[in-house]
């Protein structure tokens, strides 16, 4: 009966806009105070996941991605691509697409991308006559597209809270995240065709200015995806080259920020990120480690077995739930709560973990798209001033791609296993 | 409460400076280590129990910024339709419910901290354990504090006293 006010109390406690990790923190405790054990019990899992050394790579590439943010790159990005891709029919929403992922993959996922590329790339599309509401959904749904690839936030997550190779989910991710680009890209073409968009010529002196603008960023995506997959970097190491590489090109050679004016701000800016992750990090896992030695996933799972009884089953299922779960909570409060809970009966029904991490993803980047809560929608109100229903309206066939997309990732495994096993990543 | 307040923004500066020094450090520091791992081969043992340790300690500090922004993660789904009066009401009780939590926390990790403590353990070259582990319950309470300054806040602006408390 307690148990069942101070549950509603939480949640209504949490629907009202109380801080997660505070929600979890409540639950934590209240349950290690139930079994009569000490509550500093929540702080030793905060402390061993807190130096666990996965983690380093979180702050270091958050950093880099909101230099690159808040520096000129994402222009020269788009100069670079459009020079490249602007010159076919369709190509500039190919040219949104690519940039967007790349860059999505570098700032985490954490709306950063529609800000900072989305406000570039509208005008673009919008000038060269794509219409409005392809557009608008182009670019929302472009704001979380390429959380899939390395060095990506969700993923280094994903691989702390599961205690999975970071580097094997980095390769894993790569052709289920290529798959994506390519999927939305053909659509991409087939509406610009259907819009009659003019063509822009192409110019071998905008590729050759282009090339040079960007020449000290052509390097990065290479520095971190060539040297994890070749074995070169573990992913810490490729985060501690990026933060550093990073600042120094964009304050000392590109100069686009003040080392003394700038970077203090957006340091701020991007370890507030980092602060809030780990607060709901520090208390999840002491209370993940709780239900995990209270046999709560085994229990579950027995529970499950009598209705879903083959692994196909589970894997709709669990689409199911998590896009319920993408359409309840942000990606990294998702990531944290559930996949510790999920993982043990995952592997049960014979799922393999590293192929669940990229199901995982897949979903909640859905989720991002979904109200109520899917942040990309809110975010591209706010940054072009639209009402958030003309957004949902907006998205709408991009969801339903996504999802065909989804099913394909969940039932093909291969598309997830086969990179990490032909690069023989450990 | 002016007092309060500017305590609060001055705690916040001091957060900030902190911050931003040993995230300096850890970048450095992190590309030092990959550079004489890689190049030469070597490395200071010293270096990488340093630089794990760091990001709890630029962690906690940017959580503490994060409470004065309002920036950490919750449902705001709900609250972003209310009225700004019951949108201060909502903010009381969640604030009131996260100062609450936070203490705790605090209490729980400076336990935590003395149990290293008698355990004598050294983190790195002869620094014991016990004061790396010095920001956990310090972040907590000043993220209680910053808690408890939103709270008042709020408090004021539905008894009418203050403008608007929210951002």
């Amino acid at each position: 009966m307690n148990t069942v006010v101070v549950g509603l109390l939480l949640a209504l406690l949490a629907l009202l806009g109380a801080p997660l990790f505070a929600i979890i923190g409540a639950i934590a405790m209240l349950s290690f105070a139930a079994e009569g054990i000490e509550s500093s019990a929540v702080i030793v899992e905060l402390y061993r996941i807190g130096s666990n050394p996965t983690l380093v790579a979180i702050p270091l590439f958050t950093f880099a991605g909101y230099v690159l943010a808040e520096s000129k790159t994402p222009q020269r990005l788009v100069n670079l691509a459009r020079a490249f891709f602007g010159s076919f029919t369709g190509g500039l929403a190919v040219v949104a697409l690519a940039t967007c992922a790349l860059f999505t993959a570098f700032t985490g996922a954490s709306g950063v991308t529609i800000v900072a590329l989305g406000g570039l790339l509208l005008p673009i599309l919008l000038k060269e006559q794509y219409p409005e509401k392809f557009s608008l959904g182009l670019i929302t749904t472009s704001g979380s597209l390429g959380l899939l690839f390395p060095p990506s936030l969700p993923l280094i997550l994903y691989s702390v809270t599961s205690k999975l190779s970071i580097d094997q989910l980095f390769a894993a991710g790569f052709i289920p995240g290529l798959f994506l680009v390519v999927i939305l890209s053909a659509y991409g073409i087939r509406q610009g065709k259907k819009a009659h968009v003019p063509k822009t010529p192409f110019a071998w002196t905008n590729v050759r200015n282009s090339v040079k603008a960007a020449a000290w960023e052509i390097p990065l995506p290479f520095i971190v995806i060539g040297g994890i997959y070749s074995g070169t970097f573990t992913a810490t190491e490729a985060a501690a080259v990026t933060a550093f590489y990073v600042l120094i090109v964009e304050v000392f050679i590109y100069k686009d920020l003040n080392l003394f004016r700038d970077i203090p701000r957006v340091m701020r800016e991007s370890m507030m990120l980092v602060g809030a992750i780990l607060m709901i990090i520090g208390t999840a896992m002491g209370l993940t480690n709780y239900l995990v030695d209270n046999e709560v996933p085994m229990k579950l799972f027995e529970l499950t077995k009598q209705f879903i009884t083959s692994p196909i089953m589970f894997l709709i299922v669990l689409n199911l739930f998590l896009i319920i779960v993408g359409m309840m909570m942000d990606i990294f409060s998702a990531i944290i709560v559930v996949v510790p809970l999920i993982m043990p009966i995952a592997l049960a029904y014979g799922v393999h973990p590293i192929h669940l991490g990229i199901i995982f993803l897949t979903n909640l980047e859905i989720g991002y798209l979904t109200p109520p809560v899917g942040l990309n929608l809110f975010i591209s109100s706010i940054r072009f001033q639209k009402p958030v229903f003309s957004i949902v309206r907006a998205v709408l066939p991009y969801i339903g791609i996504l999802l065909i997309a989804l099913i394909i990732i969940t039932y093909v495994p291969a598309l997830s296993l086969w990179l990490v096993e032909a690069l023989g990543v450990k | 409460m002016t007092v309060l307040r500017s305590l609060d923004r001055f705690l916040v500066r001091i957060e900030t400076a902190f911050l931003v020094v040993f995230l300096s450090v850890m970048i450095l520091l992190a590309f030092l280590q990959v550079m004489l791992r890689n190049v030469l081969g070597i490395g200071f043992l010293w270096a990488d129990p340093l630089v794990r340790h760091l990001v709890i300690w630029v962690g906690f500090f940017g959580a503490a910024v994060a409470t004065h922004e309002e920036r950490h993660i919750s449902i705001d789904a709900l609250t972003r339709f209310f009225r700004p009066r019951w949108k201060a009401l909502a903010h009381i009780g969640t604030s009131l419910f996260a100062v609450v939590v936070c203490s705790h926390l605090a209490h729980a990790s400076y336990v935590f901290l003395l149990d290293e403590k008698s355990l004598g353990s050294d983190f790195m070259l002869n620094v014991p354990t016990w004061v790396a582990l010095i920001v956990i319950p310090a972040g907590y309470v000043l993220i209680a504090f910053h808690f408890l300054v939103k709270l008042i806040e709020h408090l004021l602006f539905v008894v009418g006293k203050q403008e608007s408390a929210s951002r």
